[in-house]
């Protein structure tokens, strides 16, 4: 806890929500506690964001407000939870749906009912509430959450970000006085994310306590309350987020591979290197210019932080001119692609859900044929080929590899892929899958069964089983999404060096801070049309492009453009954070 | 994604059957149904199809062309089940096709068998084209069945679209992973027990956290729970399930005179 919190302690003690004390749990078929001794306080209309690396137990603490845990999901609980007051061992989940209300991960799952006004409706009728107050309810929520033009659809029929408001619209129709998200925006598009964020800093104002468990931090972060850090089942901090940062920042950074915004990042690095003075920790650009314009920073003419490759550009072996497609009912995903693929490439696609990014990539593939439109595929007209032959030359691994497992251990999982291109040598398939098992470090879990392992795991099999057969280009749907900083980061240095294979790497994502970092080559689409097709830094600067595909800059990116607005010449090519500490750190004068 | 558009869907429209309160068409179905298991002549069957068919485009309201789409493949099923009556029921031989015999029983028992099959689950269609499942659910409540039980059928509803989606997912993804085994038999039985497996791994997981959730968000808190949408019970509803009653025990009653 912060010295500043305990300042006015006795003030705290009366608008405190939920008071954990010593809680230690231990799920019923698990032998390790889960989370040990946690402690924590959430005050009444505050905003409180919750991080931690994969398997820290964030999850698991979600479910702890609204007695899931023990109620429902049984183990073994230690310690109390009291939400205003109320002990929640002492009252069913149903009842305590008045008090706390959880927007589930997938809020598709928490679907009741079969059209959005219904749902809405749906938990307070159910707790009885009168009909003509359910009705304004509904109304309202509609208008917040800018559901109405929808209210009359289908459930399934909405978009990734509707579909995480309609859950948030659902909860808050039982006017909890508290609600938790866990990981609303996992799977959004950078301007819906924008917009949950928004809608969660109204609820805020508007008085309701908000627990927020995200891995998309950035500048949002200068707004919460409270920042609360778990690690291996332990709170590792908890107090307002600028104090945390300065206090746990490195620690953060370094071993437990959360996210944080990239204006943090700096702010953590400078301190480490001993740029900062007093106690700033800069949240927002304007704090990190602030910061900056105290530096005395000469930076040496032509520093550039990459080198332009000038080898001759590679052969061409995926072609596409005028692709258009039409599923079966009628939605028309692609309409008029052109695009060339060429062997060494490194390309990201982009675009808000249903741009039809995935179509094009199971036209890729071959899972789909074009209705018009050239497509040519290593030399062969799309139509000529088969999935099966197309799959030794373009290999495809899904957003979900468990849809793609056919056995029952890791290594029979390689193997089968070497099988289906006809290897029959037991000993060279054996040979290969060795290989394969070491090259994305699975020789531990060879024998595991496939839909036993963890979701970094299951993603990096997803890869071995595409990448053993040998292909000329890898095609990655999403491979980071849900996925915390140290497993990104794993992931995209296996991209690397599957590229140094000489293999071309397409990546199909959200995340533009992996867009700036990683891609060579950005293809931005939106309603089944490429907008843009050139690099990251030249797709930042085009303001209509970025509105129009639901992208945005990222914090990074203003940054620089605002210090060389201020005349800090620095080169426009900055691709990650560690790049401009590094030039901070070559450039700063010590006087 | 791609999610044809399915035909067999509730589908607004402004018609009689639509504005029927839900638990008399129900009702309805299950009298046609009744009526078809007790009918001893192909023609009466012959009748009632002429019947349900004219509520389904007259009073229903529903384009004859999606009527046909939809029925085609119960109405190829029907046919085959006749076929086979043709073949299968005792009686006198009438004609010869090979080995087999087509006897006179077969001949008048095969074509009720069509009726029966085809003209119930046209009755079932014209329930589903016209009434909001939750209208359904709601009417059921009324009729003293606990809340959870008749949502119980309609969850099930509601989860099929995501199983669907889950079942293309996973066919994509086997697709570009080829075929392991020189069999195509001993691959098929493979990839039908994956299939299999995963699907049901992933409904499994599913249906858990749904019931998780729903619970969080109060259901079943109390024995009852109030509805924003109801639907009335009008008597005048009850005129369907009368004529129709009225009707099948005229076709009873002439089948048996004549």
């Amino acid at each position: 806890m912060s010295s500043n919190t305990n300042h006015q302690a006795s003030e705290v003690e009366n608008d405190v929500l939920v008071d954990v004390q010593h809680v230690t749990y231990t799920h019923w078929n698990q032998t390790e506690p889960t989370l040990h001794d946690v402690s924590l306080q959430i005050r009444q209309g505050t905003l409180n964001v919750l991080v931690g690396p994969s398997g820290s137990g964030k999850s698991t603490l979600c479910d702890l407000f609204n007695g899931v845990i023990p109620h429902l999901y049984g183990g073994k609980l230690e310690g109390d939870i009291r939400v205003g007051g109320v002990n929640t061992r002492e009252v069913e989940v149903k009842h305590l749906a008045l008090k706390v209300g959880k927007v589930f991960q997938d809020p598709e799952i928490m679907f009741a009912t079969l059209y959005v006004e219904d749902e809405i409706a749906f938990g307070p009728e159910n707790l009885r509430f009168d009909v003509e107050t359910i009705r304004q309810t509904v109304e309202e929520l509609l208008e917040l959450t800018d559901l109405k033009p929808y209210r009359h659809n289908l459930v399934w029929n909405l978009s990734g970000g509707q579909v995480q408001k309609l859950g948030l619209a659902s909860v808050l129709a039982m006017r909890p006085q508290m609600i938790v998200l866990d990981e609303p925006t996992s799977n959004l598009d950078p301007a819906a994310t924008r917009s949950v964020h928004d809608l969660v800093l109204s609820l805020r104002d508007e008085g309701i306590t908000v627990l927020l468990v995200t891995r998309e931090l950035d500048e949002f972060l200068a707004e919460a309350d409270q920042l609360l850090v778990l690690a291996d089942g332990r709170l590792l901090a908890a107090g307002p987020p600028r104090d945390v940062l300065r206090e746990h920042g490195e620690y953060m950074l370094d071993s437990l591979g959360v996210w944080l915004p990239e204006t943090s990042e700096i702010g953590i690095e400078l301190r480490r290197a001993g740029l900062l003075q007093g106690d700033e920790m800069p949240i927002t650009v304007e704090e990190t210019l602030s910061v900056l314009s105290q530096l005395r920073i000469e930076i040496p003419e032509g520093a550039s932080t990459h080198r332009v490759s000038s080898a001759p550009p590679a052969e061409v072996v995926i072609s596409a001119r005028d692709l258009h497609y039409t599923y079966p009912g009628g939605v028309e995903a692609l309409k008029g692609i052109s695009l060339d693929i060429r062997s060494d490439e490194w390309l990201m696609i982009v675009g808000r859900n249903g741009a039809g990014k995935s179509t094009l990539a199971r036209l890729l593939v071959g899972l789909q044929k074009p209705r018009k439109g050239q497509l040519t595929l290593f030399g062969r007209d799309a139509s000529r080929w088969k999935v099966q032959q197309l799959a030794n030359n373009i290999a495809l691994v899904f957003q979900n590899p468990e849809h793609q497992f056919l056995t029952d251990k890791v290594a029979d999982e390689i193997g089968y892929s070497l099988l289906a291109q006809g290897v029959s040598d037991p000993a060279e398939i054996r040979r290969r899958t060795d290989e394969m098992l070491a090259l994305l470090d699975l020789e531990a879990v060879a024998d595991t069964h496939p839909f036993a392992l963890s979701a970094g795991l299951k993603r990096r099999l997803g890869v071995a089983t595409m990448l053993v057969g040998e292909p000329e280009v890898l095609l990655v749907d999403e491979p980071t999404y849900g996925q915390d900083r140290e497993m990104t980061h794993t992931l995209m240095a296996l991209m690397q060096n599957i590229r140094e294979r000489g293999i071309a790497v397409v990546m199909i994502t959200h995340d533009m801070r992996l867009v700036q970092e990683y891609a060579e080559r950005v293809v931005v689409m939106s309603e089944g049309r490429i907008l843009y097709d050139g690099s990251s830094a030249g797709l930042f600067e085009q303001e209509e492009v970025l509105a129009q595909a639901n992208l945005r800059r990222t914090v990074l990116h203003d940054l620089v453009r605002a210090m060389r607005e201020q005349g800090y010449p620095f080169p426009s090519d900055i691709r990650s954070t560690s790049d401009l500490v590094e030039l901070l750190k070559i450039g700063h004068v010590t006087e | 994604m791609a999610e044809g558009e399915h035909s067999l869907r509730y589908i607004e429209r402004d018609s009689i059957m639509h504005r029927l309160y839900p638990l008399t068409k129900l009702a309805w179905v299950f009298v046609v149904a009744i009526g078809l298991f007790l009918y001893r002549e192909p023609v009466s069957g012959a009748v009632m199809l002429g019947v349900v068919l004219l509520v389904a485009v007259v009073v229903a309201r529903v384009p004859l062309r999606d009527v046909l789409s939809s029925s085609q493949l119960i109405f190829g099923l029907g046919i085959l089940l006749m076929i086979f009556h043709f073949f299968a029921d005792p009686g006198e031989p009438v004609y010869r096709v090979g080995p087999l015999t087509i006897t006179d029983g077969g001949l008048h028992e095969g074509p009720i068998f069509f009726f029966r099959l085809s003209v119930v689950v046209l009755a079932s269609f014209v329930l589903i084209w016209t009434t909001d499942i939750r209208d359904l659910m709601v009417s059921l409540t009324q009729a003293g069945i606990p809340y959870r039980y008749a949502f119980a059928v309609f969850l099930a509803l509601r989860f099929l679209p995501l199983v669907q989606r889950e079942v293309d997912a996973v066919r994509a993804a086997h697709a570009i992973r080829g075929r392991a085994s020189r069999s195509g038999l001993v691959h098929r039985f493979k990839l039908w027990q994956r299939y299999m497996f995963t699907v049901l791994i992933n409904g499994l997981r599913k249906a858990e956290a749904t019931a998780t959730a729903i619970e969080c968000r109060g259901f079943g808190a109390y024995p009852e729970r109030t509805y924003v949408k109801t639907v009335e019970f009008k008597p005048a509803s009850l005129i369907l399930v009368l004529i129709f009653v009225l009707l099948q025990a005229g076709l009873i009653y002439a089948e048996r005179a004549l």
